[in-house]
C-alpha cells in the first residue's frame, strides 16, 4: 500500500503509519522545512526538486482520544485505491493540512480532498453552489452588506470568518447585533439564508460519507456530500422543515467533539477496517 | 449583445484612480460592442447571466472575489482572474512552488513551519540566505506583511507575528534594487511593461513610513526598451501559473533577472499601460475569445 517516498528527505507519511494503517503527525519527529538551495546566476536560486516540504508538529491531546491517535491538529494519511486521503480536523486555508494536500497536488499525486474542494467547502456560498450542482438540496443563499430577512441563518464572509460560526436570527435586534459583528460594522459582506419559521437546525458528522445512528435520517445526503467534496471528516449543518432537509453549510470537525460511535467509525477507516 | 460583468467592491470604487480605470475599461468594452454591468458583492447571483467576468477588486480565496470567480467557473463563464490563478498567486507558498516546479529563477527561498523557529535553524538560515533576510506571510499583497530582518531577534519577532496568520511562512534572500520591472502577461503574451521605482525610504513598492503611505513611482516602458530576457522571464513566470492576466515583478541586477512574485489582478490604474493603449481592448478580446 505504501508508495515510494515522495517527500523531501525521503520521508513519506504513508509509509510511516502506526498500527499498519495510518500516520499521525506526532508519530515521527521530522523537520525538513527548508528547501535545499541551488545557487543560480548571481546568487539567484531556482529550486526545482523540493516544493512544499513536509512539516509536522507535536500533537496535543484531544480529550480521551489518545488511543486512536486522534490528537488535536494531527494529520492522518490513508491510501485507498491509489488515492491518498488526508484526514484532519480542519483543512482551512494556509493550515498544515491544506499545505499537505498542496504537496501532493504539486507532485501530481492523487489526493482527496483537493485544495479546491476544501476552499469551497468552508466558504458558504461556494459550498452551497458546488453542492447544488452535485445534486444536493441546499438552502437558498444571498450575499448582503446589511439587509437580512427574518428568520435567517447568518454566516460571515471574510478572511477571518469560519463556517463553524453561524447565528440564527429571528428578530431585528438580534439581526442587527449579529450583522454588526460578522461584517465588522459594515466593512465586509455576509451570507444569509432565509429559513421558514418552523425550521430547525441539525448538525451531523460525516466520516468518509458515512454517518452513525444519530444521523441515519440524512445518511443519503452525507454520501452525496462526500461524493461532491471528498472530505473524510466534516460537520454538516442542515435546515429541516416539514419533510425537507437542506444543506446549510459544511464546517471543520474537532476530534474531541465527535461521539464514541463516530470515533470508532473513523478509527476503523484509519485502520483499514471500515468493512467490519 | 454580449454582456461583460466587471466585479468591483466599495473599496475599488472609492479610489479615484481605480474608478477612472474602470470607466475607461467600460468605455472600451462598450466600444467593442459589449454591454457592461458593474457587479457588486450583493449582485453575485447575476454572474450566471454574464458572458464574461473581469474581477477588479482585491482577490483572495477567503474573500468574496473568490466566490465571484468560482461562480463564473461553475457556470462555464470566462473569468479573469480565474479561481486557480487566485489560489496560486494569493498564497506565496503555492506561488513560489509553481515557480520552482517550472524552473523559473527566484531569489533563494525557504518555507518555514512553526517548528522551524529555533535559534539553530534561524542561524542556519542567515548563513544560507545572507543578511538581511526577507520574511513574507503567504497571503501578503501590496507589500503588506513583507519585512526585512537583520538579526535573529528581529527574525523571531516578525516570524511569530506572521505564524499567527499562517502555519507556514516564506524566508527569502534579499536582493537590492532601485526599481522592479513589472511585466504584464495575458494569455501567455506580453500585455505591457513598466518600472516600479522603489521609494528611497523603504525597500517595498508600498509602505507606511512614519504614518504616511509611500507609493512607488510608475514608468510605463515600451516593449523594445525592455531587456528581452526580462520579458522572457515574465512570460515564463506567467505560464507557470496559468493562461490568465498576471503582473510579474522582476529584479534585474547586472543581467541576473529573477522573479520576486507573480500577481493576479495586477494594478492598471497608475499609468502602467501608458505606452500600451490597447491593454483593456486586449483583455476584453481575450475574455470573449475563451
Amino acid at each position: 500500500m505504501a508508495s515510494p517516498s515522495q517527500y523531501p528527505g525521503g520521508f513519506d507519511p504513508v509509509s510511516q503509519r502506526k498500527n499498519g494503517a495510518s500516520w499521525e503527525s506526532g508519530a515521527a519527529a521530522t523537520t525538513g522545512a527548508a528547501l535545499p538551495l541551488q545557487p543560480g546566476p548571481g546568487g539567484v536560486s531556482a529550486v526545482q526538486e523540493h516544493l512544499i516540504p513536509d512539516i509536522h508538529r507535536e500533537p496535543k491531546k484531544a480529550g480521551g482520544h489518545r488511543e486512536a491517535g486522534l490528537f488535536r491538529d494531527s494529520i492522518h494519511f490513508v491510501e485507498r485505491d491509489g488515492i491518498t486521503h488526508v484526514i484532519s480536523e480542519d483543512y482551512s486555508y494556509k493550515s498544515e493540512p491544506y499545505y499537505a494536500i498542496l504537496n501532493y497536488e504539486m507532485r501530481g499525486k492523487p489526493v482527496w480532498p483537493s485544495s479546491s474542494a476544501v476552499l469551497d467547502a468552508y466558504v458558504v456560498p461556494m459550498c452551497l453552489e458546488r453542492a447544488r450542482l452535485g445534486g444536493i438540496p441546499v438552502c437558498q443563499w444571498e450575499i448582503s452588506q446589511g439587509y437580512v430577512p427574518l428568520p435567517s441563518i447568518i454566516y460571515g464572509l471574510n478572511y477571518f470568518a469560519t463556517s463553524a460560526d453561524f447565528a440564527v436570527v429571528r428578530d431585528g435586534e438580534k439581526a442587527k447585533e449579529v450583522t454588526g459583528h460578522v461584517t465588522n460594522k459594515g466593512k465586509y459582506p455576509f451570507c444569509y439564508q432565509k429559513i421558514p419559521m418552523d425550521a430547525t437546525i441539525h448538525t451531523c458528522v460525516g466520516i468518509f460519507g458515512r454517518t452513525t445512528d444519530s444521523c441515519s435520517a440524512i445518511a443519503g445526503l452525507s454520501r452525496k456530500v462526500y461524493e461532491t467534496f471528498a472530505i473524510p471528516l466534516v460537520t454538516m449543518v442542515f435546515v429541516r422543515t416539514g419533510g425537507s432537509c437542506l444543506l446549510s453549510s459544511l464546517a471543520p470537525t474537532r476530534f474531541s467533539r465527535i461521539s464514541a460511535s463516530e470515533k470508532a467509525l473513523l478509527s476503523a477507516y484509519l485502520a483499514h477496517q471500515e468493512f467490519l | 449583445m454580449t454582456r461583460l460583468g466587471i466585479f468591483v467592491d466599495r473599496k475599488t470604487m472609492s479610489n479615484a484612480e481605480q474608478l477612472n480605470a474602470l470607466i475607461h475599461c467600460r468605455d472600451v468594452a462598450e466600444g467593442m460592442g459589449h454591454e457592461v454591468d458593474f457587479i457588486f458583492p450583493v449582485d453575485i447571483s447575476k454572474i450566471p447571466r454574464m458572458d464574461a467576468l473581469f474581477i477588479r477588486a482585491r482577490t483572495d480565496p477567503m474573500n468574496v472575489t473568490y466566490v465571484a470567480a468560482r461562480m463564473a467557473e461553475f457556470y462555464g463563464i470566462p473569468v479573469i482572474d480565474d479561481p486557480a490563478s487566485i489560489r496560486i498567486c494569493s498564497d506565496k507558498i503555492n506561488m513560489y512552488s509553481h515557480m520552482m516546479k517550472a524552473g523559473v529563477a527566484i531569489p533563494k527561498t525557504v518555507f518555514l513551519a512553526k517548528s522551524d523557529l529555533t535559534v539553530e535553524r534561524v542561524t542556519e538560515l542567515f548563513d544560507e540566505l545572507g543578511t538581511p533576510v526577507i520574511l513574507k506571510e503567504p497571503s501578503t499583497s501590496f507589500s503588506l506583511r513583507v519585512e526585512k530582518v537583520n538579526d535573529i531577534a528581529g527574525f523571531f519577532a516578525v516570524a511569530r507575528r506572521f505564524t499567527r496568520l499562517s502555519d507556514r511562512i516564506v524566508a527569502q534572500q534579499y536582493i537590492e534594487s532601485k526599481y522592479d520591472w513589472r511585466v504584464g502577461v495575458l494569455g501567455g503574451n506580453l500585455l505591457y511593461a513598466c518600472k516600479y521605482t522603489i521609494p528611497t525610504v523603504t525597500f517595498k513598492i508600498q509602505a507606511s513610513v512614519n504614518g504616511h503611505v509611500v507609493y512607488c513611482g510608475v514608468e510605463s516602458v515600451p516593449e523594445k526598451a525592455v531587456p528581452p530576457h526580462v520579458i522572457r522571464l515574465g512570460l515564463d513566470a506567467g505560464a507557470a501559473i496559468g493562461n490568465g492576466l498576471y503582473g510579474v515583478d522582476i529584479k534585474n541586477n547586472n543581467g541576473d533577472a529573477c522573479v520576486i512574485e507573480v500577481n493576479d489582478n495586477p494594478s492598471l490604474e497608475s499609468g502602467e499601460d501608458t505606452c500600451y493603449p490597447r491593454v483593456y481592448e486586449n483583455i476584453v478580446s481575450h475574455l470573449f475569445a475563451e
